[in-house]
């Protein structure tokens, strides 16, 4: 119960300082963020955006983890996890999809642009599509679940390859990228240490939100399973 | 009070945000007692048949 | 192993030359994919780089239409489960692997000669260069959609889940094969076009690992 106050507190705290700690030239009092130019006030959106997409990867490697577990130990609870991961993947990777592209719209011009990471994210969304189109198209749960793992496995072997490709494919856009020379790249050296702080409490907050959503949703659907079969046996 | 918020909208934004929060924090809370309670229930049903 | 992997392969070859349903399917459907794009291109001069993606364009969706047909015509005629005793996952994956390679290299080859005839900026400085590209391309091709034909020939829907499935598993090598037909096309050198073929080459190789190491899961159920 404490960790849930705890998270509690820990997200709105982000939320707070993340949208109203104020941007200044120099930063003196620890409540104030440094001027990145290129960004300014566009630069509050790492409290927000950065984790969505880092969750997006946590759940992918949590749904692949578990896949592979599933087809180890054959288990339907593990199916379950991977199930529930990959569902929460999703909507991650919509919202950080969505909340990137507007964003885009005013850090860079137009919502979408090719970027690397957008192309990466892109990808990782046709993944999940996917893996959705296939469980639904299958009846029976154990092909379902070894089909499915099956498939997120061959998926997620790919995903590296994206990493290599892309920065030299397309060029970038986005903060942090090799490349970047209009708004720099934020991650390394222009935050300062309360920005640096705020940004991993925010990371933190999310993933604990993360793994408390995973486990009501993947109680639910284990549950959803017993109580069907009990209906069908009674 | 009301002219300072007037004049910092982002602190509207703020609160806005954090009763968002609020809401989706305590929703979760409340699918995690159902949850708890399908589980104890179902637990009960096993043990009957047994 | 091998010689049961040549024995499915040998009797996928003739029921293929029999009722020639794929070789049909692919030679139509890359007719009226060219044919299509040639409308809507119409007299307009196209750049290079547009024919190299255009390629691949063509290249994708023929490889979708007919691939699917080695594992698919298995489960319709209902012989997938002979199959199952008489060979092991293996030597069933190796034969099929090898049937849809020699399907994509008739294919792309077919592909790339129409194109060489048909579009004025398709012409390609650096032949050494396209041939290591398409080569290694096409393997990477074959593979990635043997082992997702497996997958869909298992699952209910077929026709329509199969490029659904395949695009974001072909993503990184339909990239990279496009920046090396466009390198090919530029006449840039195979020095600078290394890392991109190191990247087919490693996506060849780790896709044919996890393809054999996942195939038993699919192919026993």
């Amino acid at each position: 119960m404490i960790w849930k106050i705890i998270l509690f507190l820990l997200i709105s705290f982000v939320s707070i300082a993340g949208i109203a700690f104020p941007i200044v030239k120099n930063p003196q009092a620890w409540y104030e963020f440094p001027n990145i130019p290129g960004l300014e006030e566009n630069a509050k959106i790492i409290f927000f955006h950065v984790p969505t997409a880092w969750l997006t990867l946590i759940a992918f490697l949590m749904s692949t983890v578990f896949s592979f577990k599933y087809l180890k130990n054959k288990n339907m609870d593990d199916d379950a996890k991977a199930y529930a991961a990959a569902q929460l993947g999703m909507v991650f990777c919509i919202l950080a999809t969505v909340t990137g592209a507007v964003w885009a719209k005013f850090a860079w011009g137009a919502f979408w642009s090719w970027d690397p990471r957008q192309t990466s994210i892109f990808a990782l969304l046709l993944i999940y599509g996917a893996l959705f189109a296939l469980r639904s198209s299958i009846e029976s749960e154990e092909k379902r679940a070894t089909l499915s793992s099956v498939y997120s496995m061959i998926a997620f072997v790919t995903v590296p390859f994206f990493i290599f490709i892309m920065p030299r494919i397309m060029k970038g856009l986005h903060p942090g990228s090799a490349d970047d020379t209009g708004a720099g790249p934020i991650v390394n050296f222009q935050m300062n240490s309360s920005m640096l702080f705020i940004f991993v409490l925010s990371l933190i907050g999310f993933t604990i939100l993360y793994y408390w959503m995973w486990q009501v949703s993947y109680k639910s659907v284990i549950y959803r399973d017993k109580l069907n079969k009990n209906l069908i046996r009674g | 009070m009301e002219s300072f918020l007037s004049n910092n909208s982002i602190y509207i934004v703020m609160i806005i945000v954090l009763i968002v929060w609020g809401g989706i924090f305590f929703y979760l809370l409340s699918l995690d007692k159902r949850i708890k309670n399908v589980e104890k229930e179902i637990k009960n049903g096993e043990q009957n048949e047994k | 192993m091998i010689s049961k992997a040549f024995a499915v392969f040998n009797k996928d070859f003739h029921s293929e030359l029999r009722t020639r349903y794929a070789i049909n399917s692919l030679a139509m459907f890359v007719i009226v994919a060219i044919s299509v794009i040639m409308f809507a291109v119409g007299q307009e001069k196209i750049s290079e780089g547009l024919t190299g993606g255009l390629f691949w364009v063509v290249i994708f969706f023929t490889a979708m239409s007919g691939l699917a047909r080695t594992f698919v015509s298995e489960e319709e005629r209902g012989t997938s489960l002979t199959l199952q005793l008489v060979a092991s996952p293996s030597a069933v994956f190796s034969g099929k692997l090898l049937f849809n390679i020699i399907l994509v290299f008739c294919m792309n080859t077919v592909i790339a000669l129409l194109y060489a005839a048909l579009f004025e900026s398709f012409v390609i400085k650096n032949y050494s260069l396209f041939f290591f590209s398409f080569v290694l391309g096409n393997i990477g091709l074959a593979i990635s959609s043997t082992i997702i034909a497996a997958i869909i020939s298992k699952a209910g829907a077929k026709g329509t889940l199969y490029p659904v499935l395949s695009f974001p598993i072909l993503l990184p090598l339909i990239l990279t094969s496009v920046q090396l037909t466009l390198f090919s096309l530029d006449g840039t050198s195979i020095e600078d076009a290394k890392f991109e073929l190191a990247i087919v080459v490693s996506y060849d190789v780790i896709m044919l690992t996890v393809s054999y190491m996942l195939f038993d899961f699919i192919w026993k159920d």
